[in-house]
């Protein structure tokens, strides 16, 4: 087991230094020079050119991704070439954000679906069934800006009692005031992967209640609530908890339309903000984080099987 | 009797002065400045840093303007110049030397105190590679505004004398933009490039906090040199998207707000809580014509496409009246405008006749620039659609290609000797000291066609050329004045871009915040508001 980890962890490496070096491709690719945009309409080609080479942009492009790499392996991730701020803390401050943010949803996600899914499998094609379905089919449909905004409007401004936008009220701090800034854009950030976990629920589990063992379980007299916890959801769960990974790597990257919508300072805006700026170390930082957190998901979620499943081993 | 009668009459006059002056006598002690409060503002992005030299953007003058003061400063809601931390200067005969007699007593935020001394360090900061603090920061605009310094010199602790290497009339505004706010010499000192996010100025708020995305905070300097400011804190959050920052604005979470969408200004002015401050800015949006290319060398084309926009129509329902038509390429509020110029109003008759003329009957097809955004550019992927059906009534066939803003800069500013491929381009330009120079002469001087200016559309016109090198030369205003007005007639004759609108400065605030004034140049200035309780 511990060994298998260690492989894991190890095979971490190549995958982010294909993920950065692609990325770092794709910036250069990508037309307009930070440098220009950086000192805006207003300096000389001089100045421009000044600026190329103090950031260093006037070197090759191996020199400049080594030049990179290394200052990350010590720790130093550069310094943002439109914020003028170290990159590693305030990166680390945005993904710590985004972290609240993806915990608080996917916990609603998981607490909802699941049973969501349960009850519509074990009582299918009733009313309630079809109500749930047609919740998911419209939560998974909606657009999660159009969605943003009218929470917006309900909650912020009709009722008045959430507040709009950001991460914390003007001069304030505290967890309480967190919890209330997180409360719409997580449910707004929620919706899709709800929908989707509950639909993945509920064809998992339909397809374990048909089984032979379930029937074995009813005939010897079990109770149904019995047949269902023990040996129905924990079966079912297996995809499930594939699903559920994948949904963590992908709100962990910052669903930057939420993001946007509510200017909640996560990773996913600081990216997009860093993308139109042409601002590498950012956008470079920001997808070290988001590659390094999604491939520890992903095996969270491999050694979340072997618990759930004991018929799973990894390594010797 | 009569002295009776007299008396009661005047009694009576007495009486009725009293009971008219009295409503007048009351709201003006109503208006009397309070003390405290805080003003949120809804800024529409992050600002970028505080530190006043570095700034390039108005997003983030606005956060930094209040914790600065400049060897000059602009008058309210004008761009001449009043003392600011220079009491008072003298120019040379030769206008080469500008002599500034400094503010004693005034301390920076950090209790270091201001002089001679920490003007030459600000300066030479920006200018001086060698200076051993010139890599604390990027100078964006040091090229710009002190780019004819020759020397700065320490005459004693309270007088600088700046030298410049040749005649600059619009010099003196430039003591008075931004790059000349002063910051502490000591604070650059300790802090280094950090300088960005731990500012030390002069002015009438300081520095409390910077939470990135979430608040900039800043507190009354209650040991400020001139008047204390009236309100107690400023906060400035950045709220990315519009309809956020409305509702914010609408719910209470900020009190002040940029950037109005259009569509919702109609709403907000008839808001009892609210109230709407507006000003037509320094700002123009045109269309380059490039000169360089058939047919759009043939001047009669080029007026004809004038002819052919409907910029009324484009004011009016693209802008929804957040801009004014612009009938010259300079704005109204930059001395010297005239609007003694060539008008093209509305006239595809008129367009195709002149179209005719030149040798177009059926028109032509050409080759539409525009950016999907950007600084200043408004609504520019609408506004362009509504030119290019404008032109196409008039047989001139465009293909717009729309751009990214951060790759849009990077290709529009190329030699002719590229070749462009656009023949039409849209940009905008905001003023930064409120000189006619700053519009007329980088961006339609035959001297600054790119990679040397913003002439764009390679506009060349002898006449023109020499009158703009000769206004930047001569000291005396009144002459100045003369010059470019009579540039502005030969530049509009000569229609080398179609000139669409000047955005309108718009904020929208809580209508408790009493005094509040619009700048031309766009920085918010609080030291001299209050908030009726």
């Amino acid at each position: 087991m511990t060994r298998y980890v260690v492989q894991r962890v190890l095979s971490l490496i190549p995958v982010l230094i294909g993920v950065t070096l692609l990325v770092f491709l794709i910036m250069q690719l990508a037309p307009g020079d930070p440098a220009k945009i950086m000192l805006g309409t207003r300096a000389s080609e001089e100045a421009v050119k000044q600026l190329r080479r103090d950031m260093g942009l006037d070197q090759p492009l191996y020199v400049q991704y080594l030049r990179w790499l290394g200052g990350v392996v010590r720790g130093d991730w550069g310094r943002s070439i439109q914020l003028k701020r170290e990159v590693l803390p305030y990166m680390a401050g945005r993904f710590q954000n985004s972290a609240y943010l993806m915990v608080l949803a996917l916990s609603i996600a998981c607490l909802v679906g699941v049973p969501a899914g349960i009850i519509s499998a074990i009582r299918q094609y009733s009313l309630g069934d079809r109500i749930a379905m047609v919740l998911v089919l419209v939560g998974f449909s909606t657009p999660v800006f159009w969605l943003g905004i009218i929470l917006q409007i309900v909650f912020g401004l009709m009722l008045g009692i959430l507040p709009v936008s950001g991460i914390q009220s003007p001069g304030q701090t505290g967890t309480l005031d967190l919890l209330l800034h997180l409360i719409l854009p997580s449910l707004t950030l929620a919706t899709a992967p709800t929908a989707i976990i509950a639909r993945m629920t509920r064809s998992s589990m339909l397809e374990v209640i048909r089984q032979d063992y379930i029937r074995t379980a009813r005939a010897k007299g079990l109770r149904e609530r019995l047949v269902i916890s023990r040996h129905g959801v924990r079966n079912a769960l297996i995809p499930v908890v594939t699903v559920i990974g994948l949904q963590a790597g992908y709100l962990l990257g910052g669903d930057i339309l939420v993001e946007v919508v509510f200017s909640y300072p996560g990773i996913g805006l600081a990216m997009v903000t860093g993308i139109l700026a042409r601002d590498f170390p950012i956008v470079q930082g920001g997808i070290l984080m988001v590659a390094s957190s999604y491939v520890l998901v992903n095996l969270i979620t491999d050694l979340a099987y072997a618990y759930i499943d004991p018929r799973i081993h990894y390594g010797t | 009797m009569f002295a009776k009668r007299t008396s009661f009459t005047i009694l009576m006059l007495v009486l009725c002065i009293a009971l008219v002056g009295m409503p007048m006598v009351t709201p003006a002690y109503a208006q009397e400045p309070k003390e405290g409060g805080t003003i949120i503002v809804g800024l529409q992005a992050e600002p970028v840093t505080l530190d006043a030299p570095q700034v390039t953007d108005y997003n983030t003058i606005r956060a930094a303007y209040n914790l600065y003061d400049g060897l000059l400063r602009f008058k309210d809601e004008s761009t001449e110049v009043e003392p600011g931390l220079a009491e008072s200067w003298e120019i040379s005969e030769d206008g080469l030397e500008y002599t500034l007699y400094l503010r004693k007593g005034v301390k920076f935020h950090d209790g270091t105190d201001f002089n001679a001394e920490a003007v030459k360090f600000n300066l030479e900061r920006q200018i001086d590679s060698n200076h051993p603090y010139h890599d604390t920061g990027e100078f964006a605009y040091a090229e710009f505004t002190w780019g004819a310094v020759k020397q700065v010199d320490v005459v004693d602790d309270y007088t600088v004398k700046i030298t410049l290497k040749y005649v600059l009339a619009p010099f003196i505004s430039h003591l008075a933009m931004h790059p000349a706010f002063m910051v502490s010499p000591e604070a650059i000192k300790k802090y280094g490039r950090d300088i960005s996010i731990h500012p030390v100025g002069t002015g009438p708020y300081r520095f409390v906090s910077w939470t990135p995305g979430v608040e900039i905070v800043l507190e009354k300097n209650p040991d400020y040199w001139g008047k204390p400011a009236y309100v107690d804190r400023l906060i400035f959050r950045p709220i990315i998207e519009d309809q956020a920052r409305l509702t914010e604005l609408l719910a209470g979470g900020i009190n002040f707000m940029v950037n109005i969408p259009p569509d919702d200004l109609g709403r907000l002015r008839n808001d009892p809580n609210l109230k709407v401050v507006e000003q037509t800015g320094m700002h123009t949006w045109w269309v380059y014509l490039n000169t360089m290319k058939t047919p759009f060398k043939d001047v009669r084309v080029r007026q004809a496409l004038n002819y052919a926009v409907n910029k009324q129509a484009i004011v009016e329902n693209v802008l929804k009246g957040t801009g004014v038509l612009a009938i010259n390429p300079l704005p109204p509020v930059v001395w010297s405008y005239t609007e003694d110029v060539q008008r093209y109003d509305y006239n595809p008759e008129k367009a195709k006749q002149l179209l005719a003329e030149a040798g177009y009957p059926d028109g032509f097809s050409c080759i539409f620039w525009t950016p999907e955004s950007g600084s200043g550019m408004q609504q520019p992927v609408l506004m362009s659609t509504a030119i290019q059906a404008d032109l196409k009534a008039v047989g001139v066939d465009c293909q717009i290609k729309t751009f990214e803003w951060g790759a849009y800069l990077e290709q529009i500013m190329v030699p002719p000797e590229a070749n462009p491929e656009w023949d039409l381009m849209a940009l905008s330009w905001i003023g930064d000291n409120g000189d006619p120079d700053n519009h007329l002469y980088i961006l339609l001087s035959g001297d600054q066609w790119p990679l040397n200016g913003f002439n764009c559309g390679y506009y060349k016109n002898d006449q023109v050329d020499e009158l703009l090198r000769q206004g930047r030369a001569t000291l005396d205003r009144a002459k100045r004045t003369e010059i470019y007005q009579q540039a502005q007639k030969l530049i509009v004759a000569d229609a080398p871009w179609i000139v669409i609108d000047h955005e309108t400065q718009i904020v929208v605030m809580d209508k408790r915040i009493q005094n509040f004034k619009l700048h031309p140049t766009g920085p918010f200035r609080f030291a001299d508001v209050w908030i009726e309780q």
